[in-house]
């Protein structure tokens, strides 16, 4: 060992793989705040960790999370989806998978990259071609009727989260019934309930993926 | 957990052929069963069927195929086997029909094969809940309907 070396950034050195996980969901279902609820919970179980987020035609995600405070900025790339989220999570993931590898090379030692899609539909889905591993984040205001209607994204995601369990009373929903409705059409894979405001359920989705992805 | 990072080769190479055969024959390979849809996936844990832990995580470059071999040593192998693709058969009478399964099962984003007169779905889920969405399309009796079974060769 001669010191400490440069980490040059070219292609054939020794790059670090990081995991990639997929959040995808509806508008509004609280995607963004997911993440930064999960942040701190990763930093402190001493995660190395990035975001890529997607929006349609702003940089306003990525711009919220650049300037929380909660992360470096530089770990924040934006990729503009254009018309159809969908497309560059699941056709043609090549702009995130570039952003991926962009982080990869820029901080060696990089263990996970989260990837929040664009607000979508429910029948939105990751590639396994970008992502390693996704969750899917529907919300109670949605409707306790959500699960039922078995859109793809809510049937095939690796970890199903139901957020804003505060609004539950509010909206008239029968939250134990929409649990059980989404095992039920999982068949029994995981959900877990949150409130990403206030840091409610965000550590069992930690849990989740670091063990899932990181194996630890 | 043993830590898989590469693909080290195919059951079908020379150097393997032979020797996993031999393997096979004092039980000391372990198989890593997977579904078909789960071959793009490079970051998993999994069991083998020798009931040892896993923790899969391949290069972006790399994919898993049928008959990848994970692990190779003197007394013990782990090698990937895919469980059969189910293909449900779409049968349709008349272009215009066809024209309008064909924009569906589009919009749908299902995987297909093409044949003269049908389209063939690669189920990932129970047949029923297809069926359920040429249901919901008012498709379900204007198309003949060939239920998969397990196995089965693709149409
Ligand atoms: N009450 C409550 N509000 C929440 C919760 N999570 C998010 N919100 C609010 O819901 C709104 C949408 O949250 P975002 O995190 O921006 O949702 P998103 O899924 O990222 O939205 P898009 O990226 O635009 O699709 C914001 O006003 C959040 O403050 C929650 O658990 N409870
Ligand atoms: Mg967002």
């Amino acid at each position: 060992m001669n010191g400490p070396m440069a980490m040059p950034l070219d292609e054939t050195f020794p790059r670090s793989i990081a995991a990639r996980v997929g959040i995808g969901g509806p508008v509004g279902s609280g995607k963004t705040a997911l993440i930064e609820a999960l942040i701190p919970v990763l930093q402190a179980r001493g995660v190395d960790l990035a975001v890529v987020t997607n929006d349609l035609v702003t940089r306003e995600d990525a711009e919220r999370l650049r300037r929380s405070g909660l992360i470096d900025p530089l770990r924040v790339l934006a990729v503009e989806a254009g018309a159809c989220p969908h497309t560059v999570i699941r056709e043609d993931p090549t702009l995130n998978m570039a952003a991926g590898d962009d982080l990869e090379l820029r901080f060696p030692g990089l263990e996970l990259i989260l990837f929040e899609s664009g607000g979508d539909n429910l029948a939105s889905t990751f590639s396994l071609d970008l992502v390693d591993w996704w969750i899917f984040v529907i919300d109670v205001a949605g409707g306790d009727d959500i699960p039922r209607k078995k859109g793809p994204g809510v049937l095939r995601c690796d970890l199903l989260v139901i957020n804003k369990q505060d609004l539950a009373p509010h909206v008239g929903v029968n939250l134990v019934q929409m649990e059980a409705d989404a095992l039920k059409v999982r068949s029994n894979r995981p959900v877990v309930i949150t409130d990403s405001r206030r840091s409610a359920g965000i550590d069992a989705v930690a849990d989740r993926i670091v063990r899932a992805v990181l194996f630890r | 957990m043993l830590q898989i990072d590469r693909i080290v080769g195919s059951r079908l190479d020379e150097g393997y052929s032979e020797r996993l055969h031999d393997l096979e024959h004092h039980g000391a390979v372990e198989w890593l069963m997977l579904a078909a849809a789960e071959l793009a996936r490079r970051r998993f844990r999994a069991v083998t069927s020798g009931g040892t832990e896993i923790a899969v995580a391949l290069p972006r470059d790399e994919t898993l195929f049928d008959g990848a071999v994970l692990l190779f040593e003197q007394h013990r192998a782990i090698v990937v086997r895919v469980d059969a693709e189910r293909w449900l058969r779409l049968g349709v009478r008349d272009m215009a029909v066809a024209l309008e399964l064909g924009y569906h099962v589009g919009n749908l984003h299902w995987r297909v094969r093409f044949e003269a007169t049908a389209i063939c779905v690669a189920l990932e889920g129970p047949a029923e809940a297809y069926l359920a969405r040429l249901a919901a399309l008012g498709l379900d009796d204007r198309i003949e309907v060939a239920a998969p079974e397990a196995g089965s060769a693709p149409c």
